[in-house]
């Protein structure tokens, strides 16, 4: 339960940094997906039936302030934990660059599963070439957005919690060490 | 049999589960232009921490911008003091056309249009999309704003409302890929129907022997029975007739800055 409690908020914070605090920072409309960052991460270290159903209530959630489509980001996330659940028991996933590879893939097969949600559904039929233009950039924030956010929960489980590991981040202390 | 199930179990209940997602978004599809619970719980919930944090950063910038850095503000001044004589002058003359324009109605027994009220609002967010063109504003359903109510600031059409909670709505903005615009060229009348690219709009079945210039004037035709008619949309940006077909390709850049919008207005009677 407090796992759950602590994936809604660590949401609510992401949706605050993407509406109000990174559009004051970034120019034009790009932003990172940290939603998508977090179902990944849901996806490497949460039992499949939990991280379903989160990854399906935080995109319906996240419907409420991203777009006009209702049920569509659940769909895309679904099927983003879907596909890195598919593939957790072949990779180690402990590894702090397969985060970053996952995340990586994870923005390309959410891009591709919205131009064909938005394609063959509804009225945005000419959305999936300005998804495809965006494609480069949304890979290289979300990347950088990965990259930060390692860093910063390394150095948060160190400076507030020495005596305790957060999953998937045991091995990263040395490999961040500054 | 069995042993192939087991294998195969989770790959089955994994397509099973995507593909009810992807049936359940298609259904609510046909509930897009009502706010659903959920929506309306979120906007709750995240609404007064964006209006919160909006607050705290625009009187930062307020601070910053009229207390402290002043390099060019008596430029700006001089500059502001020109643009005002000019636009008196403007405004005489226009004085002029408008008691002629009041006398020649009264000839022709022409009814007043309506005037439509209007509610004043404060954007808060942005879309957490890149791929979407949103915005949140301070206003919701108990100051009367409602899904459809189209939304303006002086420089034209912004979008129309989408989803509504009790004091936080969200703007679909034109330049939104779902979003449509009945309108027309103001010059020669031609109509056909603005649709969002992103930063863009193109102006959808326009017939190929209509004449359309760069810099024309687009606007609302009210036709599509959200926007009232007249309402500026934007600027003719490029034309491309081909020599087959029965339409031209038109691109309109939108009169708004969406990227500093601010305040809006909310035209609270102008649903039909």
């Amino acid at each position: 339960m407090n796992r759950t409690l602590t994936y809604l908020a660590m949401a609510g914070i992401a949706v605050v940094l993407q509406t109000v605090l990174l559009p004051l920072v970034l120019q034009g409309y790009y932003k990172p997906d940290l939603l998508l960052i977090l179902v990944i991460y849901l996806g490497l270290h949460e039992e499949p039936r939990r991280g379903c159903l989160l990854a399906y209530f935080l995109g319906w959630c996240y419907d409420g302030v991203a777009g006009s489509y209702p049920g569509l980001n659940g769909f895309l996330l679904l099927g983003v934990f879907l596909a890195v659940r598919g593939i957790v028991t072949r990779v180690n996933t402990e590894s702090s660059p397969l985060l970053l590879v996952l995340v990586l893939a994870g923005t390309i097969l959410q891009s591709a599963l919205a131009a064909f949600a938005l394609d063959f559904f509804s009225q945005a039929a000419g959305i999936w070439p300005q998804i495809a233009w965006q494609l480069p950039v949304q890979l290289l924030l979300n990347f950088i957005a990965a990259f930060a956010l390692l860093r910063l929960s390394v150095w948060l489980q160190r400076t507030f919690m020495p005596r305790k590991t957060l999953p998937g981040l045991r091995k990263l202390d040395s490999r961040y060490e500054s | 049999m069995l042993e192939w199930w087991h294998k195969n179990r989770p790959l089955f209940l994994g397509g099973v589960l995507i593909l009810v997602a992807l049936l359940w978004y298609s259904v609510s599809l046909h509930q897009k232009d009502e706010t659903n619970f959920l929506e309306s719980v979120v906007l709750r919930a995240t609404g007064p921490v964006q209006a919160g944090f909006n607050r705290i950063i625009s009187g930062s910038a307020d601070i910053w911008g009229h207390y402290l850095y002043l390099i060019d503000t008596a430029e700006d001044n001089q500059q502001l003091i020109e643009a005002n004589r000019t636009l008196r002058a403007v405004l005489t003359q226009s004085d002029e056309v408008r008691l002629e324009n009041k006398r020649l109605r009264l000839l022709l027994d022409f009814k007043e249009a309506e005037k439509i009220a209007t509610l004043p609002a404060r954007v808060i967010a942005e879309d957490a999309s890149s791929w979407f063109r949103t915005v949140m504003i301070d206003k919701g359903n108990e100051q009367g704003v409602t899904e459809g109510m189209p939304v303006v600031v002086a420089e034209g059409v912004v979008g129309r409302v989408v989803r509504s909670s009790p004091n936080f709505a969200r703007v679909l903005l034109i330049t939104d890929a779902s979003s449509a615009v009945a309108s027309l060229l103001q010059n020669n009348r031609a109509r056909g129907i603005c649709r969002g690219q992103g930063e863009q709009l193109v102006f959808d079945f326009v017939l190929r022997q209509e004449e359309v210039r760069i810099g024309d004037r687009v606007v609302t035709s009210g036709m599509g029975g959200i926007f009232p008619k007249g309402l500026v949309v934007g600027h003719v940006k490029s034309v491309n007739r081909q020599e087959f077909g029965l339409f031209q390709a038109i691109e309109v850049a939108p009169t708004v800055d969406f990227s500093h919008l601010e305040e809006v207005l909310v035209m609270l009677r102008s649903q039909q």
